[in-house]
């Protein structure tokens, strides 16, 4: 039977025309046997007419027997929509223009926050995976059951801290009392960046430590060779590797050559054992491990020089590993949680050391692992919420404005509806008809708001991403963002048509197909005193204010960001990394190495200085500990921060020395152990004396002992770390006399005259000749370097920026437009009033004044809820109060500026009207 | 016009066992269905004419007859001639 209705419908054209033959047929036999009877022949054909009845209707209820009437009537009104539309291509071009943008930027946020929020880890189940985590009460006292820690935590709220990283021993203890619970138990922990060799070629990789289960737990099958297995991860197995499959393509051409493989992870050698598939990036979609190794490796890779990892195993408060598990079917996460926190919290509790420790013991916490850890998360949740919280200001300032627009278009149709209405058309009919033609439009404009998207995700990942090389948010347009974008263009569609067509379908049918024209009485629609176009322009007027506020608020604080006082130089500076001790280099000729690599880099024609650091000066945490003055008990809890560098450090960063000297050639191994410290330091430890000549004991941690230094000089303050905040207390030390920890990974800066980055492959050839097995990494000028640093700032103001301007452009055509369309209403009284008498300045003012009236309500609108709303941006502020009076009046002036340019154009067309004209055009 | 238009014949279902009625007799145009129901109906029942299509149009979409092609007086093609559908005749009790 459906089918016959489908084939109905395919010949309903013809069928149509065949009915109403027929229809004709019976009427024209009626009538001849009318005329038999006796009649005249029209009289047959009207009494003829008259029996069969309405014919339209007939025609019409006989068509809907076999089509939906309602299907029917959406065609008519779409057919009908497109014609309208054609007929005003200049207001459909524009609403469509403005649709698309505005739906297009709201569409590349919903795939950024379905890619951050939403997607699953590439493994099968990922439902069925838990993370587990761990929460303290954060007490600046600092007695914590955590004596040393090496990862993540988070704060969580104000007086509570989070961390994924745990013991060995609980890793264990959990593993041996969860069989019931978890179908599998695996840790990992990040290796860092280390060398990896292969094929001759030496680069730097990250990769990851995975416990046996890591791979069963997560259950992924390789795509080459074999993943690691239990069994792998015992001392004294035979070290293997997981490559990942972008990482075994890059080094050895394609994934199924790399098993077999033999390559030196910081000169320790590994074979290759198989690839991870495509696709697959470990639990952390912020870092894709290059490539995996079990756990039990990191004894021979002793990565942190001096540290004992097999102590590491059996250290109860050492806290560095990360556990996921897999949850058996049936087991919910609250569950495991119930069965496992108590005996988490036993076991914690055995492991303090005293009371104190006690009393703010970490509880375990499982949570959803599906999604992966959230430290991408929790970088940028709260950014891009901000962020659709602006875009779709702007959407609603476009459907405004074509609400507006469409407001007058009613108008001018009155005519057409009171007929309508007139002839028996059903209300509801009517509205769903202007319905159709809105819904029609933004759809149009929905689909073109997909070309604007994919450019806007472009354009948005690499602001985000600003250079670095990890940006690891991959948002692209999937179903379900595109399904959200459709459902957003039909709710826009229906907004911004609602009021419109309620307000053109009642209307009084009488005295519309009386007037030709617009009269005053019956033509506006009024809310008590205020017309719906008023209220429309006011809201508009009220959220640009918003916008321009945010954009003055961002950009105050980039510029303050921009300015900050670095204490050094950062022209021209050019910076990069390298790790000697991973290539394989030893002390004490390590040493030896970097200071005859600083002096050949010196040597370069162009550059004007050299020196070396460790760690980096900016962008990078720093190191530090108790540096206090030497004979004197170092306070618990009061750090210095610690930088090692090379010689003439201070003269090419441009740090001025206040007192005595920087480092030089007369600071060499064995000689005076020296130090410089900053005025900060100064203040803090030697307030009001001179501190040359004293002598402060850098403390290190076993089997180092302490260690005695002079101080020799005095710098000016400098970052060092955050570039926020005040100036750190700063102990410099030289990293050829062995006073700190031994050396590791040297940051190069030099000064360059000119672009820093034409140096880069002298840099390189230099470091090929001294050592080919060492990588030069990590290139940039200290400029990109500090923009990385405060990128998220960089893409606030810029996007800001770009909002409110467009917001502006958007409120002011809406402006135009309603004041241009009251003038044209207003022709005759306003011709009468010049013909009275009134000056043309006198029109222009009462044009102005109507203006300037909708632009104070909005702003009376605008202003607190400004205000209100900055609370929620305050974090992402800098030196800027949320309530800053600067911005709101920077905002307000230029609010009123483009007003007043917007409401210009009609005032002076009103005042230019003929008034002989504007009474006769009634 | 005073009363809204029906959207179903005040004696719903009645029209179509009439005309059902009337086709199983003979073949038919529209235009000849309404004498025989006023006959079969004593003529008690005037049935504006136009009624027919829509019932007409419902009957074919279900099955129980069907149109034949013929000649208008106008020389077009068109489905006129109604009838009932084999099967449906035999449910009619005619053969």
């Amino acid at each position: 039977m459906f089918l016959r209705r489908l084939k109905y419908w395919k010949d309903s054209a013809r069928r149509s025309e065949a009915l109403r033959e027929e229809m004709e047929l019976h009427i024209a036999e009626r009538a001849a046997q009318l005329q038999e009877d006796g009649l005249t022949p029209e009289g047959a054909r009207a009494e003829a007419r008259r029996q069969f009845g309405n014919v339209s209707l007939k025609h019409e209820a006989s068509r809907e027997v076999w089509m939906l009437r309602h299907w029917l009537e959406l065609v008519q009104d779409v057919r009908y929509g497109l014609r309208t539309m054609a007929a005003n291509k200049t207001f459909s071009a524009m609403a469509i223009l403005s649709l698309a943008l505005g739906i297009g930027a709201n569409t590349a946020i919903f795939s950024f926050m379905d890619s951050l929020l939403l997607r699953s880890l590439p493994v099968s189940n990922p439902e069925s995976l838990a993370m587990l985590n761990w929460r303290a009460p954060l007490d600046r006292g600092r007695d914590s059951v955590v004596h040393r820690g090496s990862g993540n935590i988070w704060p969580d709220g104000q007086s509570a801290r989070m961390a994924g990283i745990f013991p060995y021993p609980a890793f264990e203890l959990i593993r041996a009392n969860s069989a019931g619970l978890f179908l599998s138990v695996f840790a990992y922990r990040s290796t860092g960046n280390v060398n990896v060799m292969a094929r001759g070629q030496a680069e730097l990789a990250s990769g990851e430590f995975v416990s046996g289960d890591y791979f069963p737990g997560l259950a992924v099958s390789p795509s080459a060779g074999r993943l690691i297995i239990p069994d792998d991860d015992r001392v004294g197995a035979p070290a293997i590797a997981v490559l990942s499959y972008a990482y075994s393509q890059r080094r050895f051409g394609d994934a199924a050559s790399a098993p077999g493989q033999s390559i030196l992870i910081n000169n320790i050698p590994f074979s290759v054992a198989g690839v991870t598939p495509p696709g697959f990036f470990g639990v952390d979609p912020a870092a894709a491990p290059d490539f995996y190794i079990p756990l039990r490796t990191n004894l021979l890779l002793r990565l942190r020089v001096g540290a004992n990892d097999a102590k590491d195993y059996l250290d109860q408060n050492f806290y560095w590993l990360e556990m996921m598990a897999r949850l058996r079917p049936g087991v919910s996460q609250a569950q495991a949680q119930a069965a496992l926190g108590p005996m988490f919290r036993q076991w914690v509790d055995s492991t303090a050391a005293n009371d104190r420790e006690r009393l703010q013991l970490p509880e375990l916490l499982i949570r959803d692992g599906a999604g992966g850890l959230d430290t991408l998360r929790r970088q940028y949740s709260k950014p891009l919420y901000v962020l659709l919280a602006l875009v779709a200001l702007i959407l609603a300032i476009a459907c405004a404005n074509i609400a507006n627009l469409l407001l007058t278009r009613a108008t001018a149709r009155r005519r057409e509806m009171a007929v309508r209405l007139s002839m028996g058309a059903g209300r509801l009919r009517l509205i769903r008809q202007l319905l159709t033609e809105s819904v029609l439009l933004a759809s149009i404009g929905g689909a073109a708001s997909v070309l604007f998207a994919m450019w806007s995700i472009r354009f948005l990942t690499f602001l985000l991403a600003n250079g670095s090389e990890d940006f690891t948010l991959r948002p692209d347009l999937n179903w379900p963002v595109l399904g959200a974008a459709a459902a957003l263009a039909l709710l826009t569609g229906l907004l911004f048509g609602l009021a419109p067509a309620l307000r053109a379908t009642r209307v009084d049918v009488i005295p519309a197909l009386k007037d030709a024209t617009a009269s005053r009485l019956g033509s506006r629609y009024w809310f008590g005193r205020v017309s719906l176009s008023q209220a429309l322009v006011v809201t508009q007027i009220g959220l640009s204010l918003l916008l321009l506020v945010a954009e003055g608020l961002f950009v105050r604080t980039l510029s303050n960001l921009q300015s900050i006082q670095l204490g050094f130089n950062r022209e021209d500076l050019l910076l990069f990394k390298m790790n000697a001790r991973q290539a394989g280099h030893k002390d004490p000729e390590i040493i030896t190495f970097y200071s005859e690599l600083q002096k050949r880099f010196a040597a370069i024609p162009g550059i004007r200085g050299a020196s070396a650091t460790s760690p980096q000066m900016t962008g990078q945490g720093t190191t530090g500990g108790p540096a206090g003055p030497a004979g004197v008990p170092p306070k618990p809890g009061v750090y210095a921060h610690i930088l090692t560098t090379g010689p003439d450090f201070f003269s090419t960063m441009q740090i001025p020395v206040r007192l005595g000297r920087g480092f030089d050639d007369r600071d060499r191994p064995g000689s005076l152990p020296v130090a410089v410290v900053n005025e900060a330091y100064v203040k803090t430890y030697f307030p009001g004396q001179n501190p040359l000549g004293q002598h402060i004991s850098i403390s290190r941690r076993a089997p180092l002992i302490d260690r005695d230094v002079e101080i020799i000089g005095v710098a000016a303050n400098a970052r060092y770390g955050a570039l926020k905040g005040a100036f750190r207390d700063i102990v410099y030390l030289p990293f050829n006399q062995d006073s700190y920890y031994p050396v590791e990974e040297m940051t190069f800066a030099l000064r360059t005259s000119g672009d820093p980055l034409r140096y880069v492959n002298t840099v390189r050839e230099i470091v090929r000749q001294a050592d080919p097995r060492i990588p030069v990494s990590d290139v940039r000028t200290q400029a990109a370097q500090i923009d990385r640093t405060i990128n998220q700032e960089i893409v606030f103001a810029r996007l800001c920026t770009a909002f409110a301007v467009l917001a502006l452009l958007i409120a002011c055509v809406g402006l135009y437009g309603t004041m241009a369309y009251t003038v044209a209403r207003r022709t005759s009284e306003i011709g009468i009033r010049m013909a009275l008498g009134a000056q043309r300045g006198t029109v222009v003012w009462m044009v102005l004044r109507e203006v300037f009236v909708l632009a104070a309500v909005g702003l009376a609108i605008g202003v607190p809820a400004a205000l209100g709303a900055s609370r929620f941006v305050e974090s992402f502020l800098f030196e800027v109060k949320p309530n800053s009076p600067a911005a709101v009046v920077f905002a307000v002036a230029i609010l009123l500026g483009a007003v007043l340019l917007a409401g210009y154009a009609p005032a002076r067309k009103a005042s230019r009207i003929d008034p002989m004209l504007a009474v006769r055009h009634e | 016009m005073g009363c809204k238009p029906q959207k179903n014949d005040s004696l719903p279902g009645s029209l179509d066992l009439l005309i059902l009625c009337t086709l199983s007799r003979r073949d038919l145009l529209g235009y000849g269905i309404v004498p025989f129901i006023q006959q079969l109906s004593d003529d008690e029942l005037l049935v504006e004419e136009g009624s027919l299509y829509p019932a007409l149009q419902r009957l074919d979409r279900n099955g129980w007859i069907e149109g034949t092609w013929g000649l208008t007086p106008n020389n077009h093609n068109a489905k006129i001639c109604k009838k009932l559908t084999l099967a449906k005749s035999c449910v009619m009790g005619t053969e």
